[in-house]
């Protein structure tokens, strides 16, 4: 008992603590590793879901765009260029587009802002930030492409709508999309 | 006590360290299992989103080719009012009902809604099916169901050139491969400028009789011998048609029956016959717009046949009596 009870040695506080510092830089270091991978993982995740939302909305207004159940004449494409496009749909069946409500939808790359935009009527709603790259595409039956900025007669034979879109989250890796969505009133 | 204040921090680092762990490794399993759950629930949806394309396709495919499209709301039964009002598809994972269109009933449409069904999901969709402004099938031979015993002994020449896209040789309610097969099998069939078959529902073969009789009541054949041009006009045989000797003839014929060629007939326009042409060894048929032929055999050719594409013909006929139309999905919108 004595003898167990005579304290360290220097050697051996010394040998001790650098042993201590060594396991606890390990563990903390896994752990810092293991922080990381969660923060990048999720903001991986949180970027690939949000360009899976954007890419299904954009799908949700193209299918439905020149909707005209009252056969009023409607062109499905308002506008198209290579940094937004705006589709109409007749969802009330009354002939008409109201513009100031979901009968009129826009698309547009914010490059400034770094987002892309979807504004149904007159509400704007963010739909991605951190966009880093951004464009609409336009192609004919068929596929040929047709280079924007279109006017009506050009956008009449428009059959497909197109987003090609870049992610970067601050510090981490790119996500992106490309996607072609057929106009179901194709000419 | 002693004892005990000498036992370091070592397992107390340990545990802190072991929890930070666990709970990096709860969360990151949390984020891969919430991911994996979206995953399943993103192809789940997709395989919705085209089940209920696939059944609306089917929908369209079914409705037959004419001129109103008030059949559909009307149900199986063709009677208005009743229980079956709008019933077009009730399958396993597929449901298709056609309701009246707003607006103006002109042109003729209806508004179809589908629904599908898959393993975790449902969808439903609403589409506006019309008529197609093109009268005919953009066919050169439209058939009432395949090849069946045809026979092309002689020569049948399908010219399907034109503006994009080329008119297809043949349109038959059956598999273009089958009709494909056909064309390929038989030896005296030139194809080549014409585009593949393809599917389409029958000419509605015995409203068009009934309209091309009431059209052209006495059931004369304005054909006129060469060089002579006849006026586009409705001509309607109620019974087989044999033809010898030179004929030409524009419009619409009609036959309710075979038309059988013996001499050499030139047509511009659409031929009808529901059961069939018939151009014996020495005959020829030469046609400018679409020839359409039902029966068991729809053609026979032991001549010549030729039929060469002609939008404006066809328009031309569509002009003495409005020709049956294929249905056309006009418009989509995901309602659900």
């Amino acid at each position: 008992m004595r003898a167990r009870a005579r304290g360290l040695t220097l050697v051996e506080v010394l040998v001790g603590t650098a042993l201590g510092l060594v396991v606890a830089a390990s563990l903390a270091h896994a752990v810092a590793s293991g922080g990381r991978l969660l923060a990048s993982a999720s903001a991986r995740a949180e970027a690939e879901d949000t360009l899976q939302l954007a890419v299904e909305t954009l799908a949700f207004d193209v299918r439905r765009a020149g909707w005209d159940p009252a056969a009023a004449g409607l062109a499905p494409l308002v506008e198209a260029e290579a940094d937004g496009f705006g589709v109409v749909a007749d969802l009330d069946g009354d002939g008409g587009i109201d513009a100031a409500g979901d009968e009129l939808v826009r698309w547009r790359c914010d490059r400034e802002g770094r987002r892309l935009v979807r504004t149904v009527g007159r509400q704007p709603m963010p739909l991605a930030e951190g966009v880093v790259a951004c464009a609409f595409a336009y192609a004919a039956r068929g596929g040929a492409p047709l280079a924007p900025p279109l006017d009506a007669a050009a956008r009449a034979a428009v059959a497909a709508v197109g987003l090609d879109v870049r992610l970067a989250p601050a510090g981490r890796a790119p996500s992106a999309r490309r996607v072609r969505v057929a106009l179901r009133v194709a000419p | 006590m002693r004892r005990a204040r000498e036992r370091g921090t070592a397992l107390p680092a340990a545990v802190v360290a072991l929890a930070v762990s666990v709970a990096l490794g709860a969360g990151l399993a949390d984020l891969l299992r919430t991911e994996v759950v979206l995953a399943r629930e993103r192809i789940a949806a997709a395989t919705a989103l085209a089940a209920v394309d696939a059944c609306a396709a089917r929908t369209l495919a079914a409705v037959p080719a004419g001129w109103e499209l008030d059949g559909l709301v009307a149900g199986p039964d063709a009677t208005p009012g009743t229980a079956d009002d709008g019933r077009l598809a009730d399958e396993p994972g597929c449901r298709a009902v056609a309701a009246p269109a707003p607006g103006a009933p002109a042109p003729a449409r209806v508004v179809v809604t589908a629904e599908a069904r898959v393993p975790r999901a449902r969808r439903v969709l609403e589409a506006v099916i019309g008529r197609a402004a093109v009268p005919g099938a953009a066919t050169l031979v439209w058939l009432d169901g395949g090849p069946g015993a045809s026979r092309v002994s002689g020569t049948a020449v399908l010219d399907g050139r034109g503006p994009e896209p080329h008119w297809a040789a043949l349109a038959a309610p059956a598999d273009p491969e089958t009709l494909d097969g056909w064309l390929a099998e038989a030896p005296g069939v030139d194809a080549a400028r014409a585009a593949p078959p393809r599917f389409a529902p029958p000419p509605p073969f015995t409203t068009l009789a009934v309209r091309a009789a009431a059209a052209a009541p006495a059931g004369t054949a304005p054909l006129v011998p060469p060089p002579a041009v006849p006026a586009p006009a409705v001509s309607f045989a109620p019974a087989d048609l044999p033809l010898d000797g030179a004929w030409a003839g524009a419009g619409l014929l009609v036959v309710d029956g075979v038309l059988e060629i013996r001499g050499t007939v030139t047509f511009t326009g659409v031929v009808a016959a529901t059961r069939g042409i018939a151009v014996r060894a020495g005959g020829t048929l030469a046609v400018t717009g679409a020839v359409w032929a039902g029966g068991a055999e729809p053609l026979a050719i032991a001549g010549t046949l030729a039929v060469r594409r002609d939008d404006a013909a066809v328009e031309t006929a569509d002009a003495v009596l409005p020709l049956p139309r294929l249905p056309r999905l006009l418009a989509v919108r995901d309602v659900g």
